[in-house]
């Protein structure tokens, strides 16, 4: 199949297919997590089927036209990278919604929780094969909406509905960020497709060079790290465990917070290189490892214990691709991708293990788990090849990546010299202690010591085939991966690399390969990991009390403050700024608008006394004099209906006056339309009785027309000074309409050119304000039936 | 155009509709509106009238030269024209017309929803009396 179609097929499929889902659910019933499985398999093997056409660091592009003027496409890249990440959504996607079909209840509102999941997953099947920065922006943020809404699944439970504001706020708002940081980078290389940059060598050395690099690179960065919990921005992740757990399997170790890391590979070749690279992304990575690999020491909750850590290892991809600065870049790129696929399958299985336990043992509780090992055989030894392999313990996937990741940590440090020679490969180990510590606590604390005497149900069991089978599978990924690296690392790692590098790559990733200095780095976090374990109970204690002692040192202090004090604030405000009688906004209005005018019209108004001209016509005269006596004629007469009828007459002297100052289009729209609003003022008014007659004390009086002359005093000079030209007359926009009227738009009169023509849409909006205000007349006085 | 008497006219006119839009009687805010719009229109077409320009319509098919250079190009993403130099040409400013024909055409739109707005509200409350209607409220 052309691939084209193949990639369209593989991200719309699932929208449409999404959209039958409850119809479907009223056949099938509950068997409705199998349909989803379905698309997923179809998915998937849309997306192996483009395998051998990157295999070889080969790419494939492909466009349809879609907002041509704004040189946005529906625009599709296929090479190494996006392939990586089409198997894994779709790969482990179909794995969660087959051990979905044990794990949901069949009470639970079934079709939209797959609903949402399909959505998710074409979304992200999207993202990564979009072409053009637009693109991936509006796939992103459905990626965000989407996970709000699984976030979300169970709405009365107040923490899912708290976790999935909070992550929607951090990782749709980090989103409007990178799309700012796309705006920069199209302003600097004036295109929105990112191939045409990652394959012209001279753009990029511009972009390189250009005074917003910079903003560039920290606004697309902030996007990345929003989505992937890296930085401060971590805090979403811990709160979005409120999800079911395949969800928090699938979006919240799997896919969706590798969309950052996606990111971060896809725009590599742009912005590496660089200084600034290295420090932003390296080092948020390390301080991001090596805080959130510490902060899962006192998480009880085994799911929260799992998102630090996934924070944690996001944070050795991240460092990784930050590295290439410095060193061969070949080898960090490497590095990162392995690790990225091995930490798909190991935290995907270890979720999966999670969910298992929590839908057994009907807790997640580390301090209320214990000793399954006797009644879970075989989840025990999943989530023991889970755990190893992310603690780094040959010969698992996780031992391979890891050791990438010190050698090229060792590379660095020569790389920057004395003394970072010594302190990037300590850091790195450092990481790799506190992974390693947590590795073995999670699986020391549900399987391992002793049963707990209470709170556990009395008959714990493995559970169902549609629950073990797909973990099971992930744990063979695992060791297969570890044990012939090959597999994985040449058709999948070895073309992304390539399409991240721009050039072909090739690795030799060995089990044994001699005794480096990875290895004794490896062979020191062990030991110093079993060290730090044996301290974990009081680690775990000294931060509570810490957090306990000062609360506020924390980025969710500042995101709870910042969150409910807007509410307050907010509420403050518009309570102060809507108090309710209109006439304290007018007054508002009118007293901002003098000041605002009369501030600058006051240093330009010397001189002007000698320019006022007083050369009328008689004529002209006359129809100012009758204007001002319909004016007042209107204001004074105590009946409405001779008022209403003095301002008609004011209304056709202003169309009278619109033939003086060259306007016939106006005199000919204002004779139309005061005819008819003095009809409906008429027809209104009869059926008013006049009941009510305002006071007007001496002081109010006073007041207002003060007031009044103000404003006509402001007026006044404003209009002295405009028509005068003391004001210096700024380009006129016009020159272009009335140059063009008869080349572009083939019409002589140029007032009706452009509003048929040049504003078309400003008359498109008029045309509708207009029916809404008929349809806004109809309802109120068909309203009046209803009341009585 | 430097008509000052026009401009004294305008700013009357802003006046008048200033004092009736702050009366307690909702028919005269209303009425009070329509002065006002009808200022603001007349403000903004005499700006761009100048003495001794015509009527913006063109006689026949022609390029009314402006002498002004023009760059309206996406390929550059430049989406609104930049002007340099400003030749005078012989016509008063379209624009504002433009702008102001658009604000009369919805003036009457906002003029008849608020004038059966405030017979309706006379029809459900007896009273035209906006102070009284805040009291009705809350």
């Amino acid at each position: 199949m052309d691939p084209f179609i193949s990639v369209t097929l593989a991200v719309f499929l699932p929208f449409l297919l999404a959209l039958a889902v409850p119809a479907v659910e009223k056949l099938i019933k509950h068997r409705i997590g199998w349909f989803a499985s379905f698309i997923a398999l179809i998915s998937f093997l849309l997306v192996i089927s483009l395998v051998p056409l990157v295999i070889h660091g080969e790419h494939f592009q492909a466009s349809v036209e879609w907002i041509p003027s704004m040189g946005i496409e529906y625009s599709i890249y296929v090479d190494g990278l996006s392939i990586l990440f089409g198997i894994i959504i779709t790969g482990i996607g179909i794995i969660i919604m087959s051990y979905s079909n044990g794990y949901m209840g069949l009470k639970e509102d079934l079709p939209r929780y797959y609903q949402w999941l399909l959505l998710f997953m074409g979304s992200m099947l999207g993202m990564v094969f979009a072409a053009n920065t637009i693109m991936l922006f509006i796939f992103w943020e459905l990626t965000s909406i989407t996970s709000f809404m699984l976030i979300g699944y169970w709405r009365n439970k107040p923490e899912s509905v708290y976790g999935a504001t909070k992550s929607l706020l951090v990782t749709a708002a980090g989103g409007l960020f990178m799309l700012a940081g796309f705006i920069v980078l199209r302003s600097i290389t004036g295109t929105f497709d990112i191939p045409a940059i990652l394959q012209n060598e001279t753009l990029i050395q511009t972009v390189q060079g250009h005074k917003l690099f910079l903003a560039a690179l920290i606004l697309i960065f902030i996007g990345a790290a929003s989505k992937s919990a890296q930085g401060p921005f971590y805090i979403w992740l811990p709160n979005a465990m409120e999800a079911p757990t395949p969800v928090s399997a699938f979006l919240h170790s799997a896919t969706m917070v590798k969309a950052g890391i996606y990111l971060v590979a896809r725009v590599h070749p742009i912005f590496s290189g660089t200084e600034a690279w290295f420090i932003l992304v390296s080092g948020t990575g390390i301080i991001t490892m090596l805080v959130a690999g510490f902060l899962a020491f006192r998480q009880i909750d085994i799911k929260a214990l799992l998102a630090y850590s996934t924070i944690s290892q996001l944070a050795y991809i991240m460092t990784m691709y930050g590295y290439t600065t410095y060193q061969e870049p070949g080898i960090g790129v490497a590095a990162a991708t392995f690790h990225l696929l091995n930490h798909a399958t190991f935290k995907a299985c270890l979720f999966l293990v999670a969910g298992i336990v929590a839908h057994e043992a009907a807790t997640r509780d580390i301090t209320r788990l214990g000793g399954l090992r006797h009644e879970m055989p075989i989840t025990f030894i999943i989530a023991t090849i889970g755990a190893l392999s992310m603690a780094g313990v040959p010969p698992l996937n996780g031992f391979l990546s890891k050791e990438m990741f010190y050698e090229s940590s060792i590379e660095m440090g020569h790389a920057l010299g004395s003394p970072f020679t010594f302190i990037i490969p300590a850091l790195a180990v450092a990481g790799g202690v506190f992974t390693f510590a947590y590795s073995i606590k999670f699986i020391a604390a549900i399987f391992l010591g002793k049963r707990p005497e209470k709170g556990l149900p009395s008959h714990i069991h493995d559970p169902s085939f549609v629950m073990i089978i797909p973990a099971a599978f992930l744990a063979g990924l695992i060791i297969l991966f570890g044990l012939v690296p090959s597999i994985a690392v040449q058709n999948l790692v070895e073309p992304t690399a390539s399409s991240i590098m721009m050039e072909a790559q090739h690795l030799h990733v060995k089990l044994w390969h001699g005794l480096t200095g990875s290895l004794v780095m490896t062979l020191i976090t062990f030991l110093l990991g079993i060290a730090v374990y044996t301290r974990y109970d009081s680690i775990a204690e000294w931060q509570n009390s810490f957090n306990r002692k000062y609360p506020f040192i924390s980025i969710n202090y500042i995101y709870d403050g910042l969150v409910n004090n807007a509410k307050g604030t907010l509420k403050r405000f518009s309570s102060f700024m809507q108090p309710g009688p209109v006439k304290g906004y007018v007054l508002a209005l009118l007293v901002l608008m003098i000041i605002l005018f009369a501030i600058p019209f006051l240093k330009l108004s010397t001189g002007f006394i000698q320019t006022l001209n007083f050369n009328v016509e008689p004529y002209e005269f006359l129809v100012f004099f009758f204007m001002i006596v319909a004016a007042v004629g209107a204001a004074v007469l105590p009946k409405y209906l001779p008022a209403v009828i003095s301002l008609s007459a004011l209304g056709y002297l202003v169309s009278l006056l619109f033939i003086y100052l060259s306007a016939p289009d106006l005199a000919l729209t204002q004779v139309l339309v005061e005819t008819l609003s003095t009809i409906i003022f008429l027809l209104a008014i009869v059926k008013i009785p006049q009941t009510f007659k305002e006071h007007i004390t001496p002081s109010l009086f006073t007041r207002d027309a003060l007031i009044a002359v103000s404003v006509a005093s402001v007026v006044f000079i404003l209009l002295v000074n405009a028509t005068q030209g003391i004001i210096p007359p700024f380009e006129s926009l016009s020159y272009y309409f009335i140059e063009k009227a008869w080349p572009l738009a083939g019409g002589h009169n140029i007032v009706n050119v452009i509003i048929v023509d040049f504003r078309g849409y400003d008359t498109l909006g008029e045309i509708s304000v207009m029916c809404l205000a008929a349809l806004g007349v109809y309802n109120l006085i068909h309203s009046r039936g209803e009341s009585e | 155009m430097n008509n000052t008497v026009l401009s004294f006219t305008i700013a009357v006119l802003f006046g008048i509709g200033t004092f009736l839009i702050l009366r307690r009687d909702i028919v005269r805010v209303i009425i009070g509106l329509s002065v006002l719009s009808h200022a603001v229109n007349l403000l903004i077409v005499s700006v761009g009238v100048f003495s001794g320009k015509d009527v913006p319509i063109l006689t026949h098919d022609e390029v009314v030269p402006t002498n002004t250079i023009f760059s309206d190009s996406l390929q550059n993403s430049v989406l609104a024209p930049l002007l340099n130099g400003t030749e005078p040409t012989q016509f008063v400013d379209p624009l504002v017309q433009a702008l102001v024909l658009t604000a009369i055409v919805i003036s009457l739109a906002t003029t008849a929803v608020i004038i059966i707005l405030a017979y309706r509200i006379h029809e459900e409350y007896g009273t035209t009396d906006i102070q009284k209607l805040k009291r009705l409220w809350g």
